[in-house]
């Protein structure tokens, strides 16, 4: 007779087989062609011992110097650390991160819409795709390269070289927050016979303007950032002066700079948290603290419960 | 004489396989259609179909009424944008009554203010105008969503289940508002219920969907 009662479901072990398998075929095959990359493994030895006296003898202590005056041109400022490598370096590349994070969402915001599917037909689509992603196909880096050659050394080919890299990855990120947008407000606009233009700007940018200043906070740490990287190739900001002591060896202040440049970033993703945290769905989410920053969530979680449900009073009819 | 605001002739609405097969119905002003039948039916698909959101998969729709603005629809899901203000979404039923060539961008013409508020007054919901929508209750979405509708005086108004979640005071507030912006402008409503008591009570004509076909039924 036909069993009638509760169906069993057992584990299968063939999934987790599988799974190891595929997992151990591929870590050996990484490691084979690791050890062909490598081929001299002897070149290994002795570099621990290279690299401590490195730390001790150029990189620690870092040299502070850098948070006082520059010796020229003569400080005008009653507190001299404004007119410190640090200060007037980390500045401008915060300016320059700005300026292009807010030029480059200006542009990408339009680019977004049109790349978007569910808003645009696909002769429209996928033209604003291909912009996008020739935009981002050059990291920032390249691109500075580019307007270096175009602009000479300095801030202003900096400034392009990021909000062309930030309308590329601004506008993909932003296209496919507009995409995951539920259909129901999309399609009772287009069936009232709202134009693209207006269902865009009353309809899709309202609904999914948390995401878009959610990205729009990431890019903007991306940009700080990689304002240091840009900087490296004579784009201005911090990373000219850190690329300078490269060049003359000293390292200890290029240590100093890093270490501001690390405190600012930290201090910048505090910030972007706070601003993420005040657009999200429901506003019930508790701001975010220091431990969440400095340490892994299964410890921080600890220190910082999630709080009770907040009941609005309008919820009641 | 009434005029017919849409014609259905032989139509056949699905997605890959037909849900309902030979419709020829007429729709004209004053009707007060709902169409009843259980889940996964097809009633959702028949006012999509209408709407111009899918293809029927054969027949022709004939809408007499304008491409911008002549048809409301209120999905089940009421489509509304959660982050803007109870306002700002019922102005977006307003703004298809301006040309499409007024810019997005710009504010709506004074000459609609009013009706957005006499909209938002009949509903009950005057006082939530400046209130997110994401924050308030089902119940309250349902009239910031009929709300809409009425700043936007279509022709046509299709509308999903948009009664559920109302307790019976607000049901009858917002039929009683609905049907009079109906005989006002002359208008029809095409709306999808569960509950056939309500139905009955509510509409001048049922369309009934049973084994894959639509059967008009008298209303007594």
């Amino acid at each position: 007779m036909e069993n009638q009662g509760w169906k069993t479901h057992r584990g299968d072990g063939r999934l987790s087989r599988k799974l190891v398998g595929v997992v151990t075929v591929t870590s050996l095959l990484a490691l084979f062609i690791f050890n062909d990359m490598v081929g001299d493994w002897g070149r290994l030895s002795g570099g621990w011992d290279n690299l401590v006296i490195f730390f001790n003898e150029s990189l620690w202590p870092p040299d502070w110097s850098v948070l006082e005056a520059q010796s020229y041109p003569v400080c005008d400022q009653e507190v001299e650390f404004f007119c410190s490598v640090a200060w007037l370096g980390m500045v401008e590349t915060i300016k320059i991160a700005f300026v292009a994070t807010a030029l480059g969402f200006v542009f990408a915001l339009p680019l977004s819409v049109l790349a978007a599917n569910n808003l645009s037909p696909l002769w429209m689509a996928i033209p604003a795709r291909i912009v996008l992603a020739a935009m981002r196909s050059l990291p920032s880096i390249i691109w500075a390269v580019l307007f270096m050659i175009i602009f000479d050394v300095g801030t202003l080919a900096g400034i392009f070289a990021m909000t062309f890299y930030t309308v590329g990855y601004l506008g993909k990120l932003q296209f496919e927050s507009i995409e995951g947008l539920k259909n129901a407000p999309l399609e009772a606009a287009k069936a009232m016979g709202m134009t693209r233009a207006e269902t865009a700007w009353h309809i899709a940018l309202p609904e999914s303007a948390n995401q878009l200043l959610s990205h729009l906070m990431f890019m903007f740490e991306y940009n700080v950032r990689h304002g240091t990287v840009i900087g490296l190739v004579g784009a201005g900001g911090i990373g000219l002066y850190i690329n300078t002591y490269l060049k003359l060896t000293q390292y200890d202040k290029v240590v100093a700079l890093l270490l501001v440049i690390f405190i600012v970033v930290v201090l910048i993703d505090f910030l972007s948290m706070v601003i993420r945290s005040t657009v999200t769905e429901e506003g019930d989410v508790r701001r975010p603290s220091w431990s969440t920053i400095f340490l892994p969530a299964s410890i921080s979680s600890k220190y910082h419960t999630t709080p009770m449900i907040k009941h609005s009073p309008n919820e009641d009819e | 004489m009434k005029q017919v605001l849409a014609h259905l002739h032989d139509v056949s609405i699905g997605y890959d396989a037909p849900l309902i097969e030979g419709i020829n119905v007429e729709i004209s002003e004053g009707d007060v259609i709902a169409i009843l039948g259980p889940s996964g039916i097809g009633k959702t698909t028949l006012l999509r179909t209408i709407s111009g959101l899918i293809r029927p998969l054969s027949g022709e729709i004939e809408l007499a009424i304008p491409s911008r603005g002549g048809l409301g629809y209120i999905p089940q899901r009421l489509g509304l944008v959660g982050n803007l203000s109870v306002r700002a979404n019922v102005s977006m039923g307003a703004r298809v009554r301006t040309s499409r060539w007024w810019p997005a961008v710009f504010p709506l013409p004074k000459v609609f203010e009013e009706d957005i508020t006499k909209a938002m007054r009949h509903l009950g919901i005057e006082e939530l105008a400046a209130q997110p929508v994401r924050i308030l209750s089902g119940g309250q979405q349902r009239r910031v969503a009929t709300a809409r509708t009425l700043a936007q005086q279509p022709k046509l108004l299709l509308a999903d289940e948009f009664l559920g979640e109302l307790d019976d005071d607000n049901v009858e507030v917002v039929m009683n508002t609905v049907r009079a912006a109906i005989r006002d402008h002359n208008s029809a409503l095409i709306m999808v219920e569960h509950h056939e008591e309500l139905a009955r009570e509510v509409a001048n004509r049922i369309w009934r969907i049973k084994d894959g076909k639509l059967i008009e039924e008298m209303v007594v």
